[in-house]
Order: structure tokens, then C-alpha cells, then sequence
């Protein structure tokens, strides 16, 4: 039976967390976006100083962390469509083993993962050995670390197994029938991933897009560590702005300019994935 | 129709190689925190235990160690209660709302960690709390009962409530019914929640770091080594927090049925 008290008191612990370690602080946080530095304290005030100020001095910094973003999650999202649809539909029994590695790496290792990727990039590593080992070069490629090249490798790799997820638990869904009927009316294997897999698939490639780039273009720590003195992203600064220049509002201003605009673009993809995985 | 050759030779070499990709920088920290070879590249030298021993006579690395497990545990109890209270009042609910109060308890887990780090330090800083293990330990809540919540739901959704009724309608009080007939079923997917909230509390480093102040955890202490330079006792660290982060969130696996 499924009653409709809405059991408040055992929301209650969860709801107050919520509200006193999410909605309040991030309240507090959009509103300083709004108020001035004087003499190094914030002062309430109503002023668009700070969003003209991302305007004039950040958007270039901006429109290059959308670019990367844009690029880690594409690469992300079609690696994860393979990994998902291999695992669901290529693998037989194995197909769980690949979701096992999968979740395993999801959950643990952050930074362990970006600073291996550090060792693996870097003009000693084992990449650039490898390379000059099987004589594809002759000396280190000096571009495969500190470079956009690295930090979208190194995003890449951490952000698949968010993106794998949600497309595999979409495709769990897609069930044998439809496909067993295509195949016996003819539809080739490509036919049936074009017709069926792919508009089935729809939620979760969106979800698994915008997940990984609002999580890149969230990230200060990859730049940082495997970006070198060249790729700042955003988040660089919005760092800066609160350890080194104590200047929270323009901190402030910066997240939710990039927050409101990375919002839109979701949305966008989210609008030219309707338009091209109709089914035919 | 069966596949032809050339397909199946494709997708089994793209798995091999999307395995190896995705597991090989990890399995390399742990092969060179075993190795003599100072500057982790190939070939690893002898095998040797001394990045371990220097790590564990680090005296920041027993602090460091201390905090975490202090914030780990903690969170993970914590988050597990307020998850697992809310998770049993959203199953009682009609789908359509249980999904959209669960999506907006989940939105710190969605949206960018510095973000909501800035958020709660300024907010922190504003409120004049002083920082510590105090302040992560709530900041933490905040991001792991979601997923307390979104695996206990994920079972609970499909649970027959009209079993816990007639406990009930049999004269069981509310607990007795709860402890006799509701926790031996969902037992072990809380204990894999638990463990899954630990695994992600113990590897948060962004978070905490701007929660924390002065102190430091596993993760923070990582950060500080990669800061100072070469010290090859970090693959000895990252190995550690490897084995607890996968170790636990393995077991929960084998623990839920939780598939993503």
C-alpha cells in the first residue's frame, strides 16, 4: 500500500543537510557575486562589476575551457557509447566484466588518476619510451604533456566511467524483441544501431554529455597538474580568485557565468540530439 | 543473422583496449610504488618496500591518516543514517515525485565540486566557523547521501510494501516490523551504500581541501607531495588509497545489486 503521508520527519535529517550545505551556502555565494571588495572585505552592494569584469578580462579564458570541455566530452560520450553498447550487445557474459571495471574505476582515485597520467605524458614516461623504443620517433614528443593534448586525455579517462553509466542502463532497457523483429525484416546490424539502439540510447548519451562537460569544465585540478603554464581553464581562476587575491565576489561571478553558460550549451546539445537521433 | 568475422575481431580488440586504457594508469602507480626506479619509468628496478617504509614514517602521513579515517567513518555512518531514513520515506511515495525529490537532493553530486566548495568556504568563512574536521565532515553529507538514497531507492522501488503491512496488521510495532522484515532484506544494500559514501568521502579531495583549513587528509597530503616534487613514496600513497577506494566500492558491489 502506498501511502500518501509524506513521512516528513524521515526527510527531515536528509532535507536539513540539503538546505543548510547546499541551498543556503550556494544562495549566499550567488548573491556575494553581486557585492564589492572595500579595503579587503565584502561589502553588500547591487553592482554588475564583477560579471563585466569576467566579460572584459575572462572570456577568452572562458571560451577556450568551453572549447576543451566541448571536445573532452565528445571524445568521452562516443568512447562510452562503444564501451556501453559493446558491453550490452558484443560481449555475451563478458558484457559484465567490462560494466565491473567500469564501476570499479568510477568511484575511487581522483587525483591518483591525474597524477599517473603526469608520469605516463611526461618526456621520460612510459609513452614517450614506448615511442622512441618502437622507433615511431626519435626523440620525446614534447607536446603529449603540459598541453591542452594532456588535459583532455587525462579528462577523458577519469570522466568515462560517468559517461559509460548512464548510456548502459539506458541500452539495459532496449529490449530483445524489437531488435529480433528489425533483423528479421531485413535491417542490417548498422540499421538496427542507427533505428533503434541510438534514439533508445537518447537519455542517457544526454545525461552521459552533460555530466562530463559540466564535470571538465568544472576541473582546476587536471590544468593544474597536467596542463603546464599555457592552459588555464576557468576554474584556474575561480581557484585564484579565492586563495590567492581573496576576491570572493569575482570568484563568484566568474562559477556562475560559466555555470550559466555551460547550462545553455546542455541545453543546446540537448536539442541537436532530439533532431538527430530520430529514428528514420 | 550471425555477425560476421570482422565484426567480432573489432569489438573484441576495442574491449581489450578500453580495459586497458581505463585500468593502466592505475595498475602502473601500484607496479611503481613497488619498484626501486625513483623516476616511474620503465623498467621499475628491483622490487623494493622502501616507499612504503618512508611513507609510513612520515609523520604527516599518520595525521593525514588519522583525519581520514575520523572523516570517512564518520560520513559514512552519518550519511547512511539521513540516506537510508529518506530512501524509506521516498518508496512510499508515487514514483513521479520520489524521482524528483531524489534528482534535487542529488544536485550537489551534479554540479562542478569547486563550485560547491567555494560555496560552502565562503559561506563557512561569512558565518566566522572556524575550519576543520568539523566543517568537511557535514560538506561531505551533503554530496554522498544522494547516493545512499539513489541505491537503497533503486531496490526499494521494486519492494512489496503489503509484506511490511501485514507485520504490521499481525500487531508488530513499527521498529519490529522494520527489524524483522524490512532490514534482513535490505541489509546488505546498506551496508554497500555505507561503502560506497566511504569510498567516495575518502577520495575527496577538492572539497575537502577548502573545507579543511590547516589540517590534511589522504587525499590533501597527496596534493602537498605532487606540489614539493619528486617524491616517490606519493605511488606508495596513491596505491593505498587505490586499494581502500576500489577494495570497498568492489565489496559493495558484491554486496547491492546496484548496476549504475
Amino acid at each position: 500500500m502506498t501511502s500518501d503521508r509524506p513521512r516528513i520527519l524521515q526527510i527531515l535529517p536528509a532535507a536539513t543537510v540539503f538546505v543548510l550545505l547546499f541551498l543556503i551556502p550556494l544562495g549566499y555565494y550567488l548573491v556575494i557575486s553581486f557585492w564589492r571588495l572595500k579595503s579587503y572585505r565584502l561589502t553588500p552592494d547591487f553592482t554588475l562589476a564583477n560579471y563585466s569584469e569576467v566579460v572584459h578580462e575572462y572570456l577568452a579564458a572562458l571560451i577556450f575551457t568551453v572549447l576543451i570541455s566541448l571536445l573532452t566530452a565528445a571524445i568521452t560520450t562516443l568512447l562510452a557509447l562503444m564501451i556501453a553498447y559493446m558491453a550490452r550487445f558484443k560481449m555475451g557474459k563478458y558484457g559484465s566484466l567490462v560494466l565491473l571495471v567500469v564501476l570499479v574505476t568510477l568511484f575511487g582515485g581522483y587525483l591518483v588518476k591525474i597524477y599517473a597520467w603526469k608520469t605516463i605524458l611526461g618526456s621520460q614516461g612510459i609513452l614517450n619510451a614506448g615511442l622512441i623504443q618502437f622507433g615511431i620517433v626519435d626523440e620525446p614528443v614534447p607536446w603529449l604533456l603540459y598541453s591542452p593534448v594532456s588535459v583532455v586525455i587525462t579528462l577523458v579517462h577519469f570522466l568515462l566511467p560517468f559517461a559509460v553509466l548512464p548510456i548502459y542502463s539506458s541500452m539495459r532497457e532496449i529490449g530483445e524483441t524489437p531488435m529480433a523483429a528489425a533483423r528479421d525484416l531485413g535491417a542490417g546490424s548498422v540499421r538496427v544501431f542507427f533505428d533503434i539502439v541510438l534514439p533508445q540510447s537518447r537519455p542517457g548519451i544526454f545525461a552521459a554529455f552533460a555530466l562530463s562537460f559540466l564535470l571538465a569544465a568544472g576541473d582546476y585540478v587536471t590544468p593544474r597538474l597536467v596542463g603546464g603554464p599555457e592552459t588555464f581553464m576557468v576554474g584556474n581562476f575561480i581557484e585564484s580568485q579565492f586563495i590567492n587575491r581573496l576576491n570572493a565576489p569575482l570568484g563568484s561571478a566568474l562559477s556562475f557565468s560559466t555555470m550559466i553558460t555551460c547550462g545553455v550549451i546542455v541545453l543546446l546539445v540537448n536539442w541537436l540530439l532530439g533532431r538527430l537521433l530520430r529514428p528514420r | 543473422m550471425t555477425p560476421t568475422t570482422s565484426s567480432v575481431v573489432f569489438w573484441r580488440a576495442f574491449g581489450c583496449l578500453a580495459i586497458f586504457f581505463m585500468l593502466s594508469p592505475l595498475v602502473l602507480v601500484v607496479v611503481f610504488s613497488f619498484g626501486t626506479n625513483e623516476l616511474a619509468t620503465l623498467p621499475i628496478g628491483t622490487l623494493t618496500f622502501r616507499w612504503y617504509s618512508e611513507l609510513f614514517a612520515n609523520t604527516n602521513f599518520a595525521t593525514a591518516l588519522r583525519n581520514s579515517l575520523v572523516v570517512t567513518l564518520s560520513v559514512g555512518l552519518a550519511s547512511t543514517v539521513t540516506g537510508v531514513l529518506a530512501a524509506l520515506a521516498f518508496a512510499r511515495w508515487r514514483p513521479a515525485a520520489a524521482n524528483g525529490a531524489i534528482m534535487l537532493l542529488s544536485l550537489p553530486v551534479m554540479m562542478p565540486p569547486l563550485v560547491l566548495a567555494m560555496a560552502l568556504a565562503t559561506s563557512f568563512s561569512a558565518s566566522k566557523f572556524q575550519l576543520g574536521l568539523h566543517t568537511v565532515i557535514p560538506s561531505h553529507i551533503v554530496f554522498t547521501q544522494p547516493l545512499v538514497i539513489l541505491i537503497l531507492y533503486a531496490q526499494l522501488s521494486s519492494f512489496n510494501f503489503a509484506i511490511l503491512d501485514s507485520a504490521r496488521d499481525l500487531g508488530a510495532s513499527p521498529w519490529r516490523a522494520f527489524r524483522t522484515v524490512l532490514l534482513p532484506l535490505i541489509g546488505p544494500t546498506i551496508i554497500g551504500a555505507a561503502l560506497i559514501a566511504m569510498a567516495v568521502s575518502l577520495d575527496d579531495f577538492v572539497i575537502t581541501f577548502f573545507t579543511i583549513g590547516n589540517g590534511m587528509t589522504l587525499p590533501t597530503l597527496v596534493w602537498g607531495m605532487l606540489r614539493k616534487g619528486l617524491d616517490p613514496s606519493v605511488n606508495a600513497l596513491g596505491a593505498l588509497i587505490l586499494v581502500a577506494t576500489i577494495g570497498s566500492s568492489m565489496l559493495a558491489l558484491g554486496l547491492t545489486r546496484y548496476r549504475g
